[in-house]
């Protein structure tokens, strides 16, 4: 049976190892759910139709915009956020390597790239230049011309990154 | 032409560099690494309420019935506005610049009896949730009839249909001004060369939309406005004096802001509403732009054509320039800029470049249309300026025979200081340097024979050339120097604690910039101590500093001043403790590697750290008659106007099949004095040409015949993606300031600014052996198809195709 938007409806999901239950509108997005109801704002909204890439999380361990994802798609399944990256108190790699390389300026788009180009390094550890740029191609920055985030991420698979540890282990 | 008296907040002290001038990786990155950073829809205050905007799905029309009871009605809906409603708190926000020639105009804060642009707010809705809020919108009950609409820039500026009636004639803004002998250049040059160029209609498209949150508390009538801007002290001055708030409780409060480039350097509408939605509700109200609305309602930018003529003489020298900019300056004047930031900019400050001409003749017009209001995007007039006058300079090499760099060593100016014919004067640059390291970075002998090797296998490669001079750190002086009086100074504390480490507070508000490590970087080394022992607030609060805004790249010359002046009335206290702690003259005490040291005797030292501690809590250290307080707040502002410069080289090939530009390799040249920091400022070129790059080829904000704006999504507007985005090979060349802290220039938008016109050179030089010269932007793969397929069943290159 079909469900109206404003229909409330029950849901459970992991964010980052921890689990989350709430009852929601239909229509709730994933990003407004991640951001306000599991409070973890670092998942950002840049356009909210599905092209710019900054609201990017794993969902399964597989890059989906949290935007055109409905809260209640993620019903029983793993996510993982930008909070999830740092180990510990320190930066992880790919993030060092964010800021050694300056792969960010205002750092609006970051979260998302950051989660693109860990789920490419968890598939592909040892990626090319051509790789990187043909995976995380969909995400847009307005500040960097690209060319220091590429860097960033060639950076993490050169240090053998291993990210395939999330927030949930 | 009037010239700034020198004041004390002026002069900046001379300091040894340890820190400026090395790679500091930024203290901002963590946060923003990890999640947390917080910008303005992270923030989330108790018991508030949401806003929505109903806007004009019509380009022209006259409201005839406006009616919001059922969105009132509606669940969750705590109050609903229309033009009528607010114009009782404020009638609008006037917009006009002092140039000759303005005509204001009052920007309603929510349309009255007609919308002029598609995107204009016509009500606003106030409700539990943004969900509920946009439901509500829905629900307006509104009759319009629809008026012509006036679209066409050129039309408009003839007359015709009124697109505002505060302009009757269509016009904003109508000037121009002669510099030296203009007529006898032009009727004795032995050759003129002449041309029209179109920069499109643009959106700056930040990665963060706009957003504002007011809470107003009315037992102590104190505002707290949160709003993600360029400028929050000009905001905060502009909410008492639009709407009454006591200036004394009112506070901005700006967080980390996603990307600005202008767009965020504009006191808008919704700015002011929210304030007055705030104190009706009686609880806290937040509107977070969405990014339909970012692209319809937030500044667009660009539009305009520059007409430019240069007189050449028989050598091949440039021996006047007349410029014409029309500008399509949108439905009112974008406060506080205007129209004129467009067209009255390109002309008044590019005509000349870095080129030795001795006569200068502009005009400029402004036309009101029915589109969104055109403001502020990185580089105001000097990017459809340089790309005019960069451009008209390789017609004039193809005219005369030269090489692109040849004709510009022939007319590059050689000697500093240069005054130009309007009087504004150059005091230091590294022009010809510029043209010379260009050349070698892309081996141009070599790129000649590729070039042609690659003809012949049917490939079209092109390079083009632009070089800039950029009006940096604005200033008092400069806005003088350009014939305005606009005062701009900023200030910074600096105070030194217990245990020898600093914080800093600027009054600039930052989009990315990086500044809270640049300055850093500045009071580390006025104070002699470490980098990592520094921490900058930017201008989070306008309770702290005070800022003239973050805008004409002025963030790290003029912050960087005003902290250099701060903590150097702190390290003379440090200086005058230190000498009475070594016995030793004050004026031999140096502050360096977090020592202060006797100059000369290698043993007579005593750590920074120890001689603030000492201030603070041991009163034998001190000298006779010492104040003890190592807190200072200073002032800055150039006491000239400067100018760094530079240029790209940009390799381009066109896909015969598809005519799109693909982008092999940018070379860029920056001389902005003294570097802060090289990464940052890399970084700043970088983003800066990739912007120029989107403006050139992939961004267009199009509009249909009815004024109706086609590029709403970011699937319709084109931002550049990485795999378009070329690498790059970046020279530094360093002529320090003779004026500012260090030797510091602003260089934040020389990338956008010079990049469009080597894109253009650059197609145009790949279109060479088709015959076709481009000069309309953005250049689509359909233009340039249609340049290699008209040109082909025309006369046929050389080339067999």
């Amino acid at each position: 049976m079909s469900t109206t938007p404003e229909e409330r409806l029950d849901v459970s999901m992991t964010i980052n190892g921890r689990r989350y239950r709430s009852t929601v509108e239909a229509r709730r997005t994933l990003a407004d759910f991640i951001r306000e109801d599991a409070q973890l704002p670092g998942t950002k909204l840049g356009c909210e139709h599905g092209v710019c890439g900054a609201c990017t999380v794993l969902l399964d361990d597989l890059p989906a915009r949290s935007c055109l994802t409905l809260a209640v798609q993620a019903e029983g399944r793993q996510i993982r956020t930008v909070e999830s990256l740092a180990e510990g108190q320190e930066l992880n790699t790919l993030q060092r390597a964010f800021r050694e390389q300056h792969g960010l300026q205002c750092g609006f788009c970051t979260a998302g790239f950051l989660m693109t180009a860990t789920a490419l390094l968890e598939e592909n550890p040892t990626p090319t230049r051509d790789d990187i740029v043909e995976t995380v191609s969909g995400s847009l920055c307005r500040c960097t011309g690209y060319q220091t985030i590429v860097s960033a991420i060639e950076q993490a698979a050169a240090e053998g990154q291993n990210v395939t540890n999330g927030g949930d282990q | 032409m009037k010239k700034l008296d020198k004041h004390q907040h002026m002069s900046t002290p001379a300091v040894a560099a340890r820190s400026v001038g090395t790679r500091v990786l930024r203290s901002e990155d963590p946060r923003l690494l990890t999640g947390r950073g917080e910008f303005i829809a992270d923030i989330d205050l108790p018991r508030q309420l949401h806003v929505a905007f109903v806007r004009s799905p019509v380009a022209h029309a006259r409201i005839t019935n406006i009616d919001l009871s059922a969105i009132r009605d509606a669940d969750g809906v705590a109050l609903a506005w229309s033009g009528k409603d607010v114009a009782a708190f404020c009638e609008g926000l006037v917009g006009e610049m002092a140039v000759e020639g303005c005509v204001p105009t009052t920007m309603p804060l929510l349309a009255g009896d007609e919308v002029l642009y598609v995107g204009e707010p016509v009500a606003v809705v106030v409700a539990e949730s943004r969900y509920a809020a946009e439901d509500a919108c829905e629900l307006i009950d509104w009759d319009f009839e629809e008026l012509p609409a006036v679209i066409n820039m050129d039309a408009a500026a003839a007359g015709g249909p009124v697109a505002n009636p505060q302009l009757p004639d269509n016009l904003g803004l109508n000037g121009g001004a002669s510099f030296g002998d203009v007529s006898a250049a032009f009727d004795q040059a032995a050759q003129i060369v002449e041309g029209r160029f179109y920069t499109c209609r643009v959106s700056a498209a930040p990665m963060e939309t706009r957003g504002v949150i007011a809470d107003y508390e009315w037992a102590s009538k104190t505002l707290r406005l949160w709003s993600n801007t360029q400028m929050p002290h000009y905001l905060k001055y502009m909410l008492t004096a639009y709407l009454g708030f006591p200036e004394q409780s009112v506070e901005v409060i700006t967080p980390d802001t996603g990307g600005g480039f202008g767009m965020k350097a504009h006191v808008y509408p919704e700015e002011m509403l929210l304030p007055l939605l705030a104190r009706e509700v009686g609880r806290p109200v937040k509107w977070i732009e969405d990014r339909r609305e970012n692209l319809i309602a937030g500044a667009h930018a660009h539009e305009q054509y520059v007409d430019i003529a240069y007189a050449l003489d028989a050598e091949g020298k440039i021996t006047g320039v007349r410029t014409h900019a029309l500008g399509d300056g949108g439905a009112y004047h974008m406060p506080p800029w205007s129209m004129a930031v467009e067209p009255w900019c390109a002309v008044v400050m590019t005509p000349t470049g870095i080129y030795d001409v001795p006569a200068a003749e502009y005009t400029y017009k402004a036309a009101a249309t029915n589109k969104t209001p055109v403001g502020a995007y990185r580089g105001v007039g000097y990017m459809a300026g340089t790309f005019a006058r960069e451009c008209l300079a390789d017609d004039a090499a193809r005219a005369l025979g030269m090489s692109p760099f040849d004709f510009r060593r022939h007319n590059v100016v050689r000697e500093f200081p240069w005054t130009n014919p309007q009087g504004i004067v150059y005091q230091e640059g590294s022009w010809r340097q510029t043209i010379d390291a260009l050349e070698e970075m892309v081996d141009y002998p070599a790129f000649l024979h590729r070039q042609a090797q690659l003809r012949e296998q049917g490939r079209y490669i092109g390079l083009g050339l632009s070089c800039f001079v950029e009006s940096s750190g604005e200033s008092s002086a400069t806005s003088l120097e350009h014939g305005l009086g606009d005062v701009y100074h900023d200030t910074a504390t600096v105070r030194l604690n217990p245990n020898g480490t600093a914080n800093v507070t600027i009054g600039l508000s930052a989009q990315g910039q990086g500044l809270a490590t640049t300055m850093a970087q500045m009071a580390a080394d006025t104070l002699g101590i470490k980098v990592e022992d520094v921490s900058v607030q930017t201008a989070r609060s306008t309770d702290h500093a005070y800022g003239s805004g973050t805008i004409g790249s002025r963030g790290a010359v003029v912050a960087g001043g005003a902290v250099a002046r701060a903590a150097d009335v702190v390290r003379e206290k440090v200086r005058q403790v230190a000498a009475h702690m070594l016995e030793a003259a004050t004026d031999d005490i140096e502050l360096v590697d977090g020592l202060a040291s006797v100059k000369g005797v290698s043993d007579a030292s005593v750590s920074i750290a120890d001689v603030a501690t000492a201030i603070y809590f041991d009163l034998d250290s001190w000298p006779k008659d010492f104040e003890p307080s190592l807190e200072a707040t200073q002032a800055y502002d150039p006491s000239q106007a400067m100018f760094s410069n530079g240029g790209h080289a940009i390799l381009v090939e066109l896909e015969a099949e598809t005519g799109f530009v693909r982008f092999e390799k940018i070379y860029s040249v920056e001389d902005c004095g003294t570097v802060i920091n090289p990464n940052i400022v890399e970084g700043q070129i970088r983003g800066g040409v990739l912007q120029g790059i989107g403006a050139s080829v992939f961004e267009e904000l199009a509009y249909d015949e009815s004024g109706q704006i086609l590029t709403t999504t970011f699937l319709d507007y084109g931002l550049p993606t990485m795999d378009v985005a070329p690498p790059f090979e970046i020279h530094h060349l360093e002529t320090p300031s003779s004026h500012s802290a260090s030797g510091v220039k602003g260089m934040g938008e020389s990338g956008l600014i010079a990049a469009p016109a080597a894109v253009l050179n650059a197609v145009n030089d790949a279109l060479s052996p088709f015959g076709v010269v481009l000069r309309d932007l953005p250049l689509t793969p359909e233009k340039v198809l249609d340049a290699m397929s008209v040109a082909t069943t025309a006369s046929g290159p050389d080339e067999g195709l």
